[in-house]
């Protein structure tokens, strides 16, 4: 599944709150070096020309927190925001 | 008006800084410093970087030295990256740090003549002419680049010495002083006046710019406690002079440095004062830190740049600073 398709399955009202926390375990995240160049590009670009919030920006940054700290990032998800299917398949994605 | 800068050590890799310095465009600062250090990512790369993901921000190394970076080496990179953001970029030299400079195996002679040297021949160099020039530390015979600088970039001098600082005001654009208090700042101001006197200039002509040790939070406590490894680094690095200017006990300050050279850091964080804090960051909320900016812009800062730690946060605390702090002088 694309990480557009689970932002979708993602509810709109937890999106801000997911985007933030996101931001902060990408931006301290010491395994920084398993950040794709070219995933990191597209990071830059969406952060310069759109941000986090609409579903292609959450998407972006799903899957750079996902790829660089997968660990945090699906337990998040799944304890704190309470979306088990959601998840799923982010574990099936990284 | 005065203008926002802000700095960043690119410790982190590039996306990290990078993100930062967007950001920083995005809620309202002028003016970015990314420091020159062998140690850490290569500043022009970060810059080059910069200056593709951004439109509009004023960006350059604060501060190389011509000692590790030959001045002809600093000037093609900063005509290249006026290619890449045009006007928008500008040079931050300093004289360097002599302990971080002999780990690479460089004495740092005659800091004060290599810096107006370096500055000398790089404005020379942008002119794209032929350039001869011999200097008590640096010379240039017949040195021409095989393409044409947009033109002048603007030049500020790194300086806390009253030489340098005096050195600045005459051939700087602008000066960059490491310096948190309304005491250093009052004492940088005079010396800047002189050498400003001096080339028949006048002191709107130069960007006075406090390049201080910040870090803002909500909690008073946390944002000091951001600050006080920083701290604890600027006593132990500076001059005695300027810690006796805040009557700080040499008692301590040496067991500070005592302590950072057996590598113990938490002795040495857990002996920073508050005394050392005054005088050497701006710490608090932002309440706290706005009434510590208007005494700088009442010295006479007409720049004013958050350096490290910035806060326990960086990115919440950028955010703070656009909601709290930019406003209230803009």
């Amino acid at each position: 599944m694309s990480y557009k398709k689970i932002v979708e399955m993602i509810p709109v009202e937890k999106r801000e709150k997911l985007s933030d926390k996101l931001l902060n375990y990408l931006l301290k995240a010491k395994k920084e070096n398993k950040m794709p160049s070219s995933l990191a590009k597209c990071f830059l670009s969406q952060w310069q020309t759109g941000g986090f919030g609409d579903v292609i920006g959450l998407a972006v940054l799903l899957e750079a927190t996902v790829t660089v700290e997968p660990e945090k990032t699906i337990e998040f998800v799944e304890t704190e925001m309470q979306l088990a299917e959601v998840a799923k398949a982010l574990k099936e994605a990284a | 008006m005065v203008k926002f800068g802000i700095e960043f050590v690119p410790k982190e890799a590039y996306w990290k800084t990078v993100y930062y310095a967007i950001q920083a465009e995005k809620r309202g600062f002028d003016n970015l410093w990314i420091t020159d250090h062998y140690n850490n990512r290569n500043v022009y790369v970060t810059l080059a970087t910069t200056a593709m993901y951004t439109k509009k921000i004023v960006f350059g190394p604060g501060v190389t030295n011509p000692f590790l970076v030959n001045p002809i080496m600093t000037c093609q990179s900063l005509a290249s990256l006026d290619e890449l953001a045009p006007g928008r970029v500008a040079l931050g030299m300093g004289a360097g740090d002599k302990t971080t400079l002999a780990s690479t195996g460089i004495e740092a002679k005659k800091q004060l003549s290599a810096v107006v040297d370096a500055i000398t021949i790089f404005k020379k160099m942008l002119e794209g002419k032929s350039v001869t020039y011999e200097g008590n530390v640096f010379k240039v015979e017949g040195t021409k680049f095989n393409f044409k600088p947009r033109g002048q970039i603007p030049v500020y001098i790194g300086a806390q010495g009253p030489k340098m600082l005096a050195v600045a005001g005459k051939i700087g654009d602008g000066v960059l002083i490491n310096a948190s208090h309304p005491k250093d700042i009052d004492y940088a101001v005079s010396q800047i006046k002189k050498g400003v006197s001096e080339a028949g200039k006048s002191m709107s002509d130069v960007d006075v710019t406090a390049y201080t040790s910040f870090s803002i939070h909500e909690k008073p406590e946390k944002a000091l406690k951001a600050a006080s490894p920083v701290v604890a680094f600027i006593v132990a690095g500076s001059p005695n002079v300027i810690l006796e200017r805040h009557g700080i006990e040499m008692e301590k300050a040496n067991k500070i440095r005592s302590a950072l050279g057996k590598g113990d850091f938490g002795g040495a964080f857990g002996s920073v004062t508050p005394k050392m804090m005054e005088a050497f960051c701006i710490a608090g909320t932002p309440d706290m830190c706005n009434e510590k900016i208007s005494r700088l812009l009442k010295a006479g800062i007409t720049q004013f740049v958050v350096g490290s730690p910035v806060g326990p946060n960086v990115r919440k605390s950028i955010d703070l600073i656009s909601e709290e702090v930019i406003p209230q002088f803009k």
